[in-house]
């Protein structure tokens, strides 16, 4: 077949070419420098001309030249190109192609267009396939973390099917999406699986960004999905399967005979005040109450709620070429069990690209994308019982069932609340599904050889539903009477982008770019029911008896934009970049729809000059330095209005009730960015890169904090700015490159300062839990709030906080202890972002094997463990387990204890509540995977019918080195409805997972 | 035909990114220009004050279903009182009233305070929109009534919680009043004088506006008047009092309930002889566990946490009478053998006025004013201004319809016991639970006595519990009126937020 398409190749060829009265084949062979193996699908063209062909699957190819001599192009995705003379007639022809270590020419995607990864002038980092597919998971950010520099990955929940929080270059904004911008294949927003990613580009500078305008402040993550590189059709099929095991972190909780002696702590003497303290524990009335049986009463709670879950991955493609068509199609399977039990989640998904050339002049690319996911997620009480029940109540009865429990079941259970969360798991249900659809339409029009007409298209349509369901059987508040509730929601959008490019060459000058358009739309509707008094057994809304209710709404956004770029480069020396969007959003009022968001960017390939060419030294030298806006209005719609809500009711009437402030001006929070960077290659082994920037969010888009005395917590206002100042260091190296054995590192690092300016006055935002957190001129981002703690009193066992004494110029002129909570000084004692992150990344290939070790650490941000509210409560709550104390702890035990940490069970009136006492260290180094491989021979592999055949282990967080005293440090760093950022609560555990993975090629 | 079928495409293609209108409404929401401009719109919002009080609101960007006006309401009063006890050491904030333990930042006080503003806010946009529209037809007038009852009544509320008893200190700081929509929004405390001095305004313009009632669901002349009793007495205006409670007693709308009907009223209160004005809840309002306000002082074994109880003390002061019906709101919680039950050492005793409306263990529509009260309003003010045959008889007036008729004072006093002491003894069995006990002792300047076993005692063990005696040596074992835990502390978001409102000591 692959011959038949040569010489169809060749026929159209020769039928384009009438002017050339003769020709003679040359014949050759292309082969790996490294490895000496045949490459197919190699591009070989005689240069000036437009004659060309590919390899076949021995790497051979055949041209027919002009009589006389000629130069053979040889190029392939990844390597260097190679120029070789010919003379017409040459038969026999070895060309090899030595791997582009640092791939220089490699078209990079950054956007709505593409370029060489030399003519950039901003500051992009590509993350292949190769890097990225070392980690298995459902969500490409899992799989970038400490792979690009500046790119913050928190895994901040190991629930199955749950998603990385990303965040670029720190946080620049408060309450409006922080998240970068997702675009795929060219259109913004979309829906893919990570198997089916060729390559992942970052653009994190405005010289990039600011063409996506209003979308981009936070950065823009674009990911290209595969496509066919070569001319015969290629199988690829992974396997992998392989277990996970809930990550505890230093959240070790006390068995039986260490809560046992723990308790005793209560029993000691001692009424505060009173005159006749002997402060000796009571044994007696402590064995009265806790019988010495109860230290054979050991039953680990999260062992038996958190059980090892095994997870799969399948995967099969297609690909191809024919004159006419590029084809690829992605089936991926995706499940994995939650370690937590009755959870889990699948996905599978289909792609199909394509690629049709109706002629020279027209290309239509159709690509599909089909998803569709289902899972079970779990209630909070559930995973919250889990950590906090006693380890003297036996979750099982004695036929090996979870046993039921409620506040009339008549045998003692010690733990706070009558409840076993295994019994409520096996008799409930929280299940998901989801359907999403994306369409692609793109069509490529070539005008003229310098004018083109691109237009790229989604229509986008997803599908969940979310039910709750609670069996009559349960115990709790629907014993008796069942619950269900179901949740759907329909979104639904077009993205229509029209493009006219242009590329002029002039000599020397080259000019390209485009214009054009481009709209969005988005709809979100969703409607939902609830009801109880559900017969046993039936678990549909139908069959609910009493209290029923529904839901619904509708939401709507648009917005419409003009784009236009242009680029200018001389001689490929010097580069000079201009864009400008401007975009009209719904999310404002009539006055404010429109912004614009200019950038201009330059570099100079410095290595392209004279004086550094074939410099032994120095392959690659570029300096780089842009600036531009971005935008944000991603707050949802309508917060520039005042509003009641209507969506309650009184007495069985509408009800409106004030819902929010008005604010007429608000409007886009723009973020300048200026960025000057430089690329270094050495030794065509060495690139480091190195960015420093100054980003100034200016007008956030903030909830500013009101009185609760007018009604309203918040209003949303244009306040203050952010500050952003960072630099970023990227080092990939090849350290050793032979036959044999090869050894790549790369390390990349980000500090990144932020400041606060321009708060009309100073904003504290109050979260759950009543943890606070300080907006101030000059202050940090999410800067925790509180009373520091000092400890305990010596003397009376009290917890101690600090009492600032401030003069009558606000200044601090002493600091007092005290141990009453009402009077301790709330201070600023920290900020939940790090002060610098990154990876270091090693990988080795010895022949056939390969090992890749990935690393990621953070360092310098707070940490509230929130959990210790419960898990270390000084006897607030005694029928809760407790967390085993830290080395150096110790319980405050009579007068004149200096060596006490904790304050005395008998005297600990708000000890639990916010302090520095539970805000942590959350710097934190984990190695974050580990995975080795072997590719079979392919004389193995051509055994079985196979091109190459790998085989490989992976194990993920594999080790994590933190002071966190808590589950693991990776915390939420989003405010949102749920959580203050650096709080940590009850989370559902990251996962350690270890898998076994087979690749076959064929 | 390709061209053609090109062509098409791309005019389709063109046709949809060409100009659309950037103007979106949201579906579930009205702007606050566009609600006041119909009556329909202002009914809305007036019912949405009401829904303010059962609803469980957005705070902190979270639904905490601890978080309810009327939850909040009934913890922070009678939780600090010595009718209810506490069996169970928690983190919830509401243990700080128990153990008064407060803090500026507890959960309960701040939701309660945030909310208390809100339904202000909505009344006050009511308010400002049906005055500048300058209509006066009695329709209107009423829901213009309503939303300065509700003004009033919130503003009490709060200036109860967070400022001394008018009779301690009128001019010590109040609440910040909130009668507008103009005032900056960082604004100083009010003294508890001025906020009275603007509660009882408002609530007599209500009472002058209301005379088209819409049931005991909604405010009314009536409530207005009740209200009008309550505060003047508070404000030891014994006259003023007693002349509201007249106009509400002599209004003929509402009747004690008899020893035969007592027992079902509290699940019946919208259709109780004795409703002046309660907050309806339906059965979609029925939030169980998590969210009602019987969970944490009823279970039926599953519906409630049930972790507080009536106290020993309210069942010791109406131990000499088992007859009284009153009992039938305490409910012991017995074991297989007929024993009461305890919960850490406490007996379990449990309170059951905020259920079984349709049966349901969580359900109630709390009563705000019921002709009760107005009574012993009445009776209490005639007590202090030296009508102590008057008190009697109105205290046995209730004692008549509770199952007490062989156990009336007749106008004499009974030995050692003062015509108050008659009254407010009356008063705790009458209205416990109800959210009144704590002012009542304080603004009386009396000690509350918290002598009784219970986890309102600071390291308190369940083996320390003896009940044969009586716990000695705790802290907190009274609560003189003096105390400064007697009140709230002003939540933190506000004092930070706003510079201009002082703290309490």
């Amino acid at each position: 077949m692959i011959r038949k398409l040569l010489l169809i190749c060749t026929c159209a060829l020769l039928f384009c070419l009438p002017g050339f009265s003769q020709t003679l084949p040359v014949t050759g062979r292309v082969v790996a420098a490294l490895d000496k193996q045949p490459m197919p699908g190699v591009t070989v063209s005689v240069k000036g001309t437009t004659i060309g062909g590919m390899t076949n699957t021995n790497g051979e190819f055949s041209l027919n030249v002009p009589a006389g001599k000629a130069t053979l192009v040889v190029r392939f995705v990844g390597y260097l190109p190679k120029e070789v003379a010919v003379t017409a007639g040459q038969t026999n022809i070895q060309v090899q192609l030595a791997e582009d270590v640092q791939q220089l020419n490699d078209v990079v995607v950054v956007g709505y267009t593409s370029k060489k990864q030399n003519e950039l002038t901003s500051a992009v980092t590509v993350v292949s396939a190769n890097k990225l597919k070392d980690v298995t998971a459902n969500d490409i950010g899992t799989m970038l973390q400490g792979k690009v520099a500046g790119l913050n990955v928190v895994n901040s929940s190991g629930a199955p099917g749950a998603v990385a929080e990303i965040r670029l270059r720190g946080v620049s904004s408060v309450n409006a999406s922080q998240s970068p911008l997702f675009v795929v294949d060219g259109i913004i927003g979309g829906n893919y699986d990570p198997n089916d990613v060729e390559s992942i580009t970052v653009l994190k500078d405005a010289g990039a960004t600011a063409l996506y305008g209003s979308q981009a402040n936070a950065g823009v993550i674009i990911v290209t999905t595969k496509s066919a590189k070569q001319g015969e059709t290629r199988f690829e099929a992974k396997i992998s399967t392989g277990f996970r095991t809930a990550d505890f972190g230093k959240m070790n909780l006390m068995n039986s005979n260490e809560l046992y002696d723990y308790q005793k702590e209560f029993y000691r003497d001692y009424i505060v005040g009173a005159p006749d303290n002997s402060y000796k524990i009571d044994l007696v009335k402590f064995y009265a109450e806790r019988p010495l049986s109860l230290r054979n009463q050991n039953y680990n709670w999260s062992k038996e709620s958190f059980k090892s879950a095994p997870v799969y991955n399948f995967y099969l493609s297609a690909s191809g070429k024919t004159e006419k068509n590029d084809y690829y199609v992605g089936a991926s399977y995706y499940k994995e069990k939650g370690t937590f039990v009755n959870t889990n989640f699948e996905r599978v998904n289909l792609r199909g690209n394509s690629t049709y050339h109706f002629s020279k002049k027209l290309d239509v690319t159709n690509n599909i994308n089909l998803s569709a996911s289902q899972g079970k997620s779990y209630d909070y009480m559930d995973v919250y019982y889990s950590f906090l029940n006693m380890p003297w109540d036996n979750p099982y009865d004695a036929a090996g069932n979870p046993i039921y429990v409620d506040g009339n079941s008549a045998f003692k259970w010690w733990s706070r609340d009558k409840i076993n969360p295994l019994n409520t798991v096996q008799n409930s249900d929280h299940s998901y599904k989801g359907f999403n659809v994306n369409y692609d339409l793109g069509i490529n029009y070539r005008i003229t050889n310098w004018l083109t007409f691109a237009s790229t298209n989604r229509v986008s349509a997803s599908f969940d539903k979310g039910t709750n369901y609670v069996s009559p059987v349960a115990a709790g508040t629907y014993h008796g009477k069942g619950y269900i509730d179901e949740l759907n929601t329909l979104n639904y959008g077009v993205i229509s982008n029209q493009l006219f490019k242009f590329d002029f060459r002039l000599g020397d000058h080259s000019i390209s770019g485009f214009v054009g358009g481009a709209f969005e739309s988005s709809k979100n509707e969703y409607s939902g029911g609830s009801g109880q008094g559900l017969p046993e057994g039936l678990k549909v809304l139908s069959v609910a008896s009493n209290t029923q209710l529904v839901n619904g709404a509708n939401s709507k956004y648009i917005l419409q934009s003009l784009i236009s770029q242009v680029n200018y480069n001389y001689k490929e020396k010097y580069f000079l970049s201009g864009s400008y969007r401007y975009d009209g959003s719904s999310n404002f009022a009539p006055s404010k729809h429109y912004g614009g968001f200019p950038s201009v960017s330059a570099a100079w390939l410095a290595s392209n000059e004279e004086f550094l060419s074939d410099n032994s030294v120095i392959n690659n030298l570029k300096i780089r330095g842009s600036y531009g806006i971005t935008g944000t209005q991603d707050i949802g719609a309508s917060r520039y209005l005042g509003l009641f809500s209507l969506t309650t009711q009184y007495n069985s009437l509408v009800g409106a009730v004030p819902y929010q402030l008005a604010s007429p001006n608000l409007t886009w929070e723009s973020k300048r960015q200026i960025n000057a960077g430089i690329d270094i290659g050495l030794f065509k082994r060495v690139n480091l890169t190195v960015d420093v920037y100054r980003n100034d969010t200016k007008d956030l888009l903030l909830q500013v904090s009101q009185p609760l005395s007018v009604g309203f917590e918040t209003k949303w206002e244009n306040a203050g700015s952010v500050i952003n100042k960072g630099i970023e260091v990227g080092i990939n190296s090849t350290n050793i490159k032979t036959k044999d054995f090869e050894w790549n590192t790369d390390f990349t690092i980000n500090f990144n300062n932020n400041k606060l300016e321009g708060f009309p006055s100073d904003i504290v935002k109050t979260g759950s839990w009543s943890i606070s957190q300080i907006y101030r001129n000059g202050g940090n981002l999410f800067e925790f709030y509180m009373p520091k703690w000092l400890g305990v009193d010596a003397q009376t066992g009290a917890p101690v906080w600090e009492k600032v004494i401030y003069n009558t110029e606000g200044k601090a002129v002493a600091r007092e202890k005290t141990s009453d909570y009402a009077q301790a000084t709330i201070q600023e004692v920290g900020s939940a972002l790090p002060k610098f992150q990154g990876g270091f990344n090693n990988s080795f290939r010895y022949k056939n094997f390969n090992l890749r070790v990935s690393t990621y650490f953070n360092y310098g941000n707070k940490v509230f463990s929130n959990n210790l509210r419960f898990m270390m409560n000084d006897g607030h709550e005694p029928y809760y387990n407790q967390i085993k104390l830290p080395d150096g702890a110790k319980v405050w035990s009579g007068p004149g204890d200096t060596q006490a940490t904790e304050p005395s069970p008998q005297n600990s009136a708000n000890s639990t509540e916010n302090s520095t006492r539970y805000l942590k260290d959350g710097s934190y180094f984990t190695i974050r995977n580990i995975a080795f491989s072997y590719t079979l021979p392919t004389a193995w592999a051509n055994k079985i019918a196979m091109k190459g055949v790998s085989v490989g282990v992976t194990a993920d967080n594999v080790a994590t080195f933190s002071n966190f005293l808590g589950q693991d440090p990776q915390t939420t760093i989003t405010p949102n409805s749920f959580s203050t950022p650096g709080v940590s609560d009850f989370k559902y555990p990251n996962n350690r997972q270890y898998l076994l993975t087979v690749n076959f090629n064929f | 035909m390709k061209k053609r079928i090109f062509t098409i495409i791309a005019l389709v293609v063109f046709a949809a990114s060409s100009c659309k209108n950037l103007d979106v409404n949201p579906s579930d929401a009205i702007s606050t220009g566009t609600i006041v401009t119909t009556s329909d719109g202002l009914t809305n919002a007036l019912n949405g004050a009401y829904a303010l009080f059962k609803d469980h609101i957005e705070f902190n960007g979270l639904v905490d279903q601890n978080n309810m006006y009327l939850r909040q309401f009934y913890h922070l009063s009678d939780f600090a009182s010595d009718d209810i006890v506490c069996g169970q050491v928690t983190t919830d904030p509401l243990y700080y009233s128990f153990s008064l333990g407060h803090s500026p930042s507890q959960g309960n006080t701040r939701y309660y305070w945030y909310i208390s503003y809100k339904i202000i806010t909505g009344v006050n946009t009511v308010i400002d929109a049906v005055e500048k529209s300058g209509k006066t037809d009695a329709k209107t007038n009423q829901l213009l009534g309503e939303c300065y009852f509700l003004r009033a009544f919130c503003h009490f509320n709060l200036v109860r919680l967070f400022g001394k008893p008018y009779s301690v200190d009128p001019n010590a700081p109040g609440i910040i009043l909130r009668t507008n929509l103009t005032d900056d929004a960082k604004k100083a405390r009010s003294t508890v004088k001025e906020v009275y001095d603007s509660v009882i305004a408002d609530s007599e313009k209500a009472a002058t506006l209301m005379t088209q009632p819409r049931g005991v669901q909604y405010a009314s002349q009536e409530a207005a008047w009740s209200l009008l009793a309550r505060v003047n007495l508070y404000k030891e205006d014994n006259a003023k009092a007693i002349e509201w409670s007249n106009k509400v007693i002599n209004s003929g709308k509402f009747t004690l309930a008899t020893k035969a009907t007592y027992p079902a009223l509290f699940a019946n209160a919208t259709t109780a002889s004795e409703t002046i004005f309660c907050v309806a809840f339906t059965t979609v309002d029925d939030y169980g566990k998590f969210g009602s306000i019987a969970s944490m002082i009823y279970s039926d074994g599953n519906s409630g946490w049930g972790e507080e109880y009536a106290s020993s003390s309210l069942r010791a002061a109406m131990a000499p009478h088992p007859e009284d019906v009153r009992w039938s709101y305490i409910v012991p919680a017995k074991d297989g053998s007929g024993n009461v039950q305890k919960k850490n050492g406490i007996e379990m005793y449990y309170i059951s006025k905020f259920s079984f409306q349709g049966g349901s263990p969580n359900l109630s529509s709390p009563i705000m004013f019921r002709i009760a009260e107005l009574y012993l309003i009445r009776a209490e003010a005639e007590a202090k201004t030296g009508a102590a045959p008057a008190a009697l008889d109105d205290v046995d007036e209730i004692r008549k319809n509770r199952g007490l008729e062989g156990s009336l004072y007749n106008k004499v006093l009974p030995a050692g016991k003062t015509a108050l002491d008659v009254v407010l003894d009356e008063k705790r069995i009458e209205m416990a639970f109800e959210g009144h006990r704590t002012y009542d002792v304080f603004r009386n300047k009396r000690t509350l006595n918290k002598a009784y076993w219970g986890y309102h005692l600071a390291g308190l063990k369940e083996t320390d519990i003896d009940l044969s005696k009586t716990p000695t040596g705790y802290p907190n074992l009274t609560v003189p009126y003096t105390n400064p835990r007697t009140i709230y502390y002003i939540p933190i978001d506000e004092v930070l937020s706003n510079p201009l409102a002082t703290q309490n000591p």
